[in-house]
């Protein structure tokens, strides 16, 4: 994280590229990664041994007036961990059963974008993701026992945008979720108290397009 | 002929038959037990295949060794699905398929064309989703179908022909489902199995058998110097001999020879661990598991023999820290008294628990004769990490003598005569009762007993409950959840609610269920 701010400061205070106008329309598809640590923490921790995980994924953004953005963006986590027990002292037990989550995020937002710097751009973001999960382990029966849903959550962002090159920025963002109605109504889930798949990612983007 | 008994009351009158003896205790303890370890084998009256099963014999046994050994860790190691088979529509040229692979995914590589096979198979790249593939693939219009070569399980139901026809107990625990997920059923967990012995070797006994009175006062004539044949019993100890048998002990005799003069405990050792998947009589329920016999209660015979000790609380409290001293993970105890409390027994339950051993207890037999509480099974209710156990009959319904109070933990099939004749009972190899109870005869044809004829004989009571929930037990631990306490919860969350909803003095928390137990949870289901 202090290096990517570093980063950012860097480029802030480079000399400007050339043909900084920017246009009053523009495109722009992106690549991202991100780290998410889950809020269903005691779940993905016993399951995964892990509370994080990472999402990969892109989009596209419409950029109006260089300060209205909307952003349209898919990503995806997959992870394997193990099916597990765990008494109500909180001890977990993991029982050799393989156990694959995979979280496919389709999400709409849109924010604006600060302009405050010339090749720094902060912006805030808000909107609605369509968050399709899937659960499937070994041993189960796969028409009553694996799982295969699709959510609604909604999702809240902030962060930076700085361009590297006239056709070429970079961002980073912290993003929170919440995305209710898939986990506790089952599983360990359920047995902990937690019911929201959604967490908080720091979130990394490559955009191309000015 | 099947002689459908409930155990316990005989045990108990013949008890209780010691004590109006005629002749004094001290002269037939004064015996000691000559034993020579030579004997033929087990007369088995049971059903037997063995000359038409092919898959009976070393190939079979060391197949299926092999493949328990492998399983494990080819569990641990499964990789998720890899490979994605596609049937290509006829006469595409070779080429084609190539490029056709090349436009689905850069990663994924065409294998050697499979004999016996109208498809292709593709191997995914590391990290691909196998089922993205194999939807892309579907999408082509050169492509007829294509699939995830998914990973079968096999479906262990048990080919002991009395598994099919007999064990309506093991189907109850939803076992089938649970061998699936853990084929090698406890091969890393040894049981203790303390009780009356058990049946694990061939000998041959040269007791003095003195005269005596029942409990009527009717006199049995001494038989003097008898040889009695003993066998053991072929479906619990195997072709391997003693090898799955783990530090004998008889507590009874004080020595390391834990013989079964009565037939309860090897009945019960044989719901724990029969041999299974051997095309013979019966199976078990953790059938992997090592046997750890600790003889700990007395029988007829073994008093008529001279045996030096009984079945008392310091007995069963040595047996019990025996066992956990020994290596024992499981102790199940298919036995019980009523009366005061037990505090020696209580303190070794304790110690057990403490040293990572989960102990199943008999909730007991006697709801019809005043529903007393039961000494052992009260205390297990106040120990997390041992477990009371009542009966259910076939139909999940309250065995008619399965003790209830609020000491009653969990349920387990426990069988029942009545409604359902022999067919309620739980059945395992042991020996056949007319042979070696021969001091329920007249006293005129009182003979010598005869421990070398087996069969597969039905048995009722909690003492029959509580084994298979040792079993599931071993099988938790082999799959990971190794404390007491936790075995416990897992049991007990996971069981299917019987009677009022959650738990009852009846069933407690209702009935094991070994699958669901040993699956565990997933994040959301």
């Amino acid at each position: 994280m202090k290096r990517t701010c570093l980063l950012l400061s860097v480029l802030a205070l480079a000399s400007p590229a050339a043909a900084q106008d920017p246009p009053s329309l523009s495109i722009r598809p992106f690549v991202m990664g991100a780290e998410q640590n889950f809020t269903a923490a005691d779940t993905f921790e016993a399951v995964f041994d892990t509370t994080r995980g990472p999402f990969f994924g892109g989009g596209v953004q419409v950029v109006v007036f260089d300060q209205f953005v909307v952003e349209l963006g898919a990503s995806r986590f997959k992870q394997t961990g193990e099916r597990v027990f765990r008494t109500s002292t909180g001890s977990v037990f993991r029982l050799g059963i393989p156990l694959t989550a995979t979280i496919t995020p389709f999400e709409v937002t849109g924010g604006y974008r600060f302009p405050m710097w010339e090749r720094v751009r902060p912006y805030v973001a808000a909107g609605v993701g369509s968050f399709a999960y899937q659960e499937t382990s070994d041993f189960a029966d796969p028409t009553t026992e694996n799982i295969d849903t699709r959510k609604t959550g909604f999702v809240l962002n902030g962060g930076a945008e700085v361009r590297l090159h006239r056709w070429i920025g970079a961002a980073a963002d912290v993003q929170y979720s919440r995305v209710r109605g898939i986990l506790g109504s089952g599983g360990l889930s359920q047995q902990v108290g937690e019911n929201d798949l959604g967490g908080v990612a720091v979130r990394f983007k490559l955009i191309v397009g000015r | 002929m099947r002689v459908f008994r409930a155990r316990f009351p005989w045990i108990a009158t013949f008890v209780a038959a010691g004590l109006v003896l005629t002749l004094r205790a001290q002269t037939l303890k004064q015996q000691r037990l000559e034993v020579v370890n030579i004997g033929l084998p087990a007369v088995d009256l049971g059903l037997r295949f063995d000359q038409m099963r092919g898959p009976d014999g070393d190939d079979s046994s060391r197949r299926q060794a092999i493949l328990a050994s492998l399983q494990p860790a080819a569990a641990a190691a499964r990789p998720a699905a890899t490979r994605v088979l596609v049937k290509f529509i006829e006469g595409l040229p070779a080429a084609a398929r190539l490029s056709a692979v090349a436009d689905v995914s850069r990663r994924a590589v065409m294998a050697t064309a499979p004999e016996y096979a109208d498809f292709d198979i593709v191997q995914v790249g590391a990290n691909e989703d196998a089922e993205a593939v194999a939807q892309a693939f579907s999408e082509r219009s050169d492509v007829e179908y294509a699939q995830v070569a998914h990973t079968f399980h096999k479906l262990l139901v048990p080919n002991d022909p009395l598994y099919l026809t007999s064990q309506w107990n093991l189907p109850m625990l939803n076992l089938e489902r649970a061998w699936d997920i853990q084929p090698q059923a406890g091969s890393t967990i040894t049981v203790a199995v303390l009780d009356s012995g058990m049946a694990y070797q061939n000998a041959t006994f040269t007791p003095t058998l003195p005269p005596f009175r029942d409990e009527n006062g009717r006199l049995y004539p001494g038989l003097g110097r008898v040889t009695i044949p003993y066998a053991a019993a072929p479906q619990l100890v195997g072709a391997a001999g003693a090898g799955r048998l783990v530090a004998l002990h008889d507590f009874i005799w004080d020595d390391n020879e834990p013989f079964d003069f009565d037939g309860h405990g090897t009945h019960v050792s044989g719901t724990i661990g029969q041999l299974t998947n051997d095309s013979v009589g019966t199976a078990g329920v953790a059938f992997g598991v090592k046997l750890m016999p600790v003889k700990v209660i007395d029988s007829v015979w073994d008093f008529l023999f001279g045996a030096p000790n009984e079945g008392t609380d310091d007995t069963v409290a040595r047996g019990i820290r025996y066992a956990a001293d020994n290596n024992a993970k499981i102790i199940n105890m298919s036995i019980g008294r009523t009366g005061p409390p037990a505090p020696a027994v209580e303190s070794a339950i304790r110690y057990a628990v403490s040293r990572g051993v989960f102990i199943t207890i008999a909730a007991g037999n006697e709801f019809e004769d005043g529903n007393p509480t039961e000494v052992l099974a009260e205390i297990a209710s106040r120990v997390q990490g041992a477990v009371s156990v009542a009966a259910v009959d076939r139909a999940r319904a309250h065995a008619f003598y399965s003790s209830t109070g609020s000491y009653v933990e969990i349920s387990a099939p426990g069988g029942s005569g009545r409604g359902f004749g022999t067919a309620g009972g739980v059945f395992q190899q042991t020996f056949v009762p007319t042979f070696t109870d021969t001091f329920l005869l007249p006293p005129a044809q009182f003979r010598a007993p005869r421990f070398d004829i087996l069969d597969y004989v039905p048995y009722q009571g909690t003492s029959m409950a509580s084994p298979h929930v040792a079993g599931v037990a071993a099988m938790l631990m082999q799959q990971g959840i190794t404390d007491p306490a936790a075995i416990e919860e897992a049991l007990e969350k996971t069981a299917v609610d019987l009677g009022s909803p959650g738990r009852d003095d009846t069933f407690g928390f209702g009935l094991v269920d070994a699958r669901a137990a040993l699956r565990g949870l997933g994040l959301a289901k």
